[in-house]
């Protein structure tokens, strides 16, 4: 048993990729998110609750979940805008906004604990939405939020 | 040294028709004296004091850094009687901030204090960059 502690700053890695082959953490075929200031990666279930004549509180049942990862970066324009061409990942080519705006699907590995052989991570595939990037005199460097709405289930993976 | 230097060129260009002459000297102490109260009407800027701190902490400790600038200008006149100019003079170096480019924010403002006879003018200039 052990807290995951991050500030070493190889540790919560967020890779994409065109397929789950180019998002492997530990390859180099993806997009690896640079300079992430948060990520959450949620799996809300619904609720079902039911009363019944013989019981004096509500019971529950969870609903098929809604998946979810959301982050904020401050924008790089490579990983924003693409490199244009020439990489063998489309999301390396296009961007998170080429993919976004092209409904492009991404797979992804997000890594808990970095890259090194038995690290965690939870893997899917989804669909880059909800990129806003922004920007004020006070804070004068583009940020930007990004969601990924998960197609489906997580799967939870161990880097081999 | 950029700020500092740019500082004194765009002083020394917009001073140079008023009562009051640019150094290129530090104010440092000489004599328990300070430059400034030294040589009259002689505007003496000093080094820049910087602070480093972070506008945006990332994941991946490719952090976004901004860096706060503060330049302190002095100059001393006769208290008794003021250069007729001093308008000028006062209003020209608090402009000086728009001398700097590539800032998200330039700020000056000006103090005084009397010393004997004298009055002192401590101009602050602050500029943030990222």
């Amino acid at each position: 048993m052990a807290i995951i502690n991050v500030s070493a700053g190889n540790e919560a890695v967020l890779v994409l990729g065109d397929s789950a082959a180019n998002a492997n953490i530990a390859g180099s075929d993806g997009l690896t998110v640079p300079s992430m200031q948060d990520i959450t990666i949620n799996n809300s279930t619904g609720v079902f609750r039911f009363k019944t004549l013989d019981n004096t509180a509500e019971s529950a049942v969870t609903t098929p979940a809604t998946n979810q990862i959301t982050l904020n970066v401050v924008v790089d324009d490579a990983a924003f805008f693409g490199t244009g061409a020439g990489s063998i990942d489309t999301v390396v080519d296009e961007g998170l906004f080429g993919v976004s705006k092209n409904k492009t699907r991404v797979f992804f590995n997000a890594g808990f604990n970095g890259t090194d052989a038995t690290s965690k991570f939870v893997s899917g595939s989804g669909f880059i939405s909800g990129l806003a990037p922004t920007v004020n005199m006070d804070s004068p460097v583009w940020v930007t939020p990004v969601t990924i709405e998960v197609d489906g289930d997580y799967t939870e993976g161990v880097v081999s | 040294m950029a700020i500092r230097s740019d500082l004194l060129t765009d002083l020394t260009t917009n001073l140079s028709s008023t009562s009051v002459a640019v150094s290129t000297q530090v104010p440092y102490v000489s004599g328990d004296i300070p430059l400034y109260v030294k040589n009259m009407k002689k505007m003496y800027v000093d080094e820049e004091q910087q602070e480093i701190t972070e506008l945006y902490n990332c994941l991946d400790n490719n952090d976004v850094l901004q860096t706060e600038t503060t330049v302190n200008a002095y100059v001393c006149v006769d208290a008794k009687t003021q250069p007729t100019d001093i308008d000028t003079v006062v209003s020209t170096c608090l402009n000086a901030k728009n001398s700097i480019a590539n800032t998200i924010i330039r700020e000056s403002s000006v103090e005084n204090e009397y010393q004997d006879d004298k009055i002192i003018y401590t101009f602050e200039y602050r500029f943030i960059t990222v």
